[in-house]
């Protein structure tokens, strides 16, 4: 019997170790420091441990990893129109001198969530959601249970509110800009862009994160990307002033200026 | 021979543990630097600049016939330096002599994307991430039509 008992109390023990947390309103607290774009459990030092982030961590000459922002063979298209996907493959050619992050402007989302070298705070209270980002130093504010104002002027990362659907917290965002890359390199989109962020904290240490895209002016139907966000306990989100000596736009300039060749 | 078995049972345990890690950074590596041109350079650290977008440390690199010349590497931002591994002014300092991998600039000169830093008593960290970071991915999110 006392055995019994010692089972059923490191077996709630261990569950409750790994339960996702919730908040006193009953929903799950997504509060955290979050790595995007992984799936490796522990401190930032534990998951992208030995030589720094990035490679295999043996051999420096060994290729980026896979990022969940970069297409990989295999992958199924995104479902750009043929005139919009031939602008994507113009800037895919052109090795990202185009690319709204290499002049210290917002990287654009679902890119930002995705992106596993910068970490992410979320703090959640019974009314909104503040996503605080490394990369770029940006925040978003997101309300929870209103509507977008009826005069939004566009913005970068847009005009976010956010309802609770069950254990999941969902984010419908419109009110872009045209002047961010959604994924990979070139991955544009109009101002008529929709975006439905789906964050589901399944376990103590993991968020399960799902973007959907719709941009009837460029896409031909929904895009839909997934990924998770790891906990990152320890970790603290630092400045990041971009523009503190940013050097990359007077050399591209020089770059296109001499003919470059962006081989691959 | 133990040594090296253990050797290479840590960086395996390494390799296991790196493999899924994303990467990101402010700009595209293909964009400035060319994959095809990897250069380790061994010199004096004579300037090293903890700024962002990127971080930069200057090398004092000596020829054959004892020419000497400032090579200028990038890498992370001062952030990403603090969380693997790097300690400002203590891992290295003016005046040290280390190695340097990585890859040159498209344009020529004397700058390069660095990758691995080796250190005088053999510790190897990494000042910038691997080749094609940023640059869009083998192949583009759209199909060629």
């Amino acid at each position: 019997m006392k055995s019994l008992i010692l089972f059923l109390a490191l077996t709630a023990s261990a569950a409750t170790k790994d339960a996702t947390p919730r908040a006193a309103d009953g929903h799950p607290d997504l509060s955290g420091v979050w790595q995007g774009g992984s799936t490796r459990k522990g401190s930032w030092e534990e998951a992208n441990t030995g030589l720094g982030v990035g490679g295999t961590g043996t051999d420096p000459n060994a290729p980026a990893n896979v990022s969940p922002s970069s297409p990989q063979p295999g992958r199924e298209p995104a479902p750009y129109q043929d005139w919009a996907a031939k602008k994507v493959i113009e800037s895919y050619n052109k090795r990202g001198v185009d690319d709204p992050a290499a002049y210290c402007l917002p990287p654009g989302l679902p890119r930002m969530n995705v992106l596993g070298l910068f970490p992410i705070q979320i703090v959640q209270t019974p009314k909104q959601i503040i996503m605080l980002y490394e990369y770029m130093n940006v925040f978003r504010i997101i309300p929870i249970g209103t509507k977008h104002p009826d005069d939004m002027v566009p913005t970068y990362l847009g005009d976010s509110v956010a309802h609770w659907e069950g254990n999941t917290l969902v984010v419908d965002i419109v009110g872009f800009n045209d002047k961010t890359w959604l994924m990979s390199a070139g991955t544009f989109h109009s101002t008529a862009l929709h975006m439905t962020e789906r964050y589901t904290r399944v376990s103590k240490d993991q968020i399960d994160y799902e973007a959907t895209m719709e941009d009837p002016k460029v896409l031909t139907k929904p895009w839909a990307v997934k990924s998770t966000m790891m906990l990152r306990e320890g970790t603290r989100v630092q400045e990041y002033v971009c523009a503190e000596n940013n050097l990359d736009p007077g050399r591209y300039e020089n770059l296109l200026k001499n003919g470059v060749n962006f081989q691959r | 021979m133990r040594e090296a078995m253990r050797t290479l049972l840590v960086n395996s345990l390494l390799a296991l543990a790196l493999a899924a890690v994303p990467l990101a950074a402010h700009h595209s590596f293909g964009a400035e630097y060319d994959a095809n041109k990897p250069v380790t350079l061994t010199g004096v650290v004579t300037s090293i600049e903890w700024t962002n977008p990127h971080s930069h440390f200057y090398l004092d690199v000596k020829d054959d016939k004892g020419n000497v010349a400032n090579w200028k590497f990038e890498g992370y931002p001062p952030s990403v330096l603090s969380r693997t591994g790097w300690k400002r002014d203590a891992t290295m300092k003016v005046g040290d002599t280390v190695t340097v991998f990585g890859w040159r600039a498209r344009d020529g000169t004397n700058w390069a994307h660095s990758r691995e830093v080796t250190f005088k008593d053999g510790k190897k960290l990494f000042f910038g991430p691997p080749a094609g970071t940023g640059d869009g991915g083998p192949i583009p999110a759209v199909d060629a039509k």
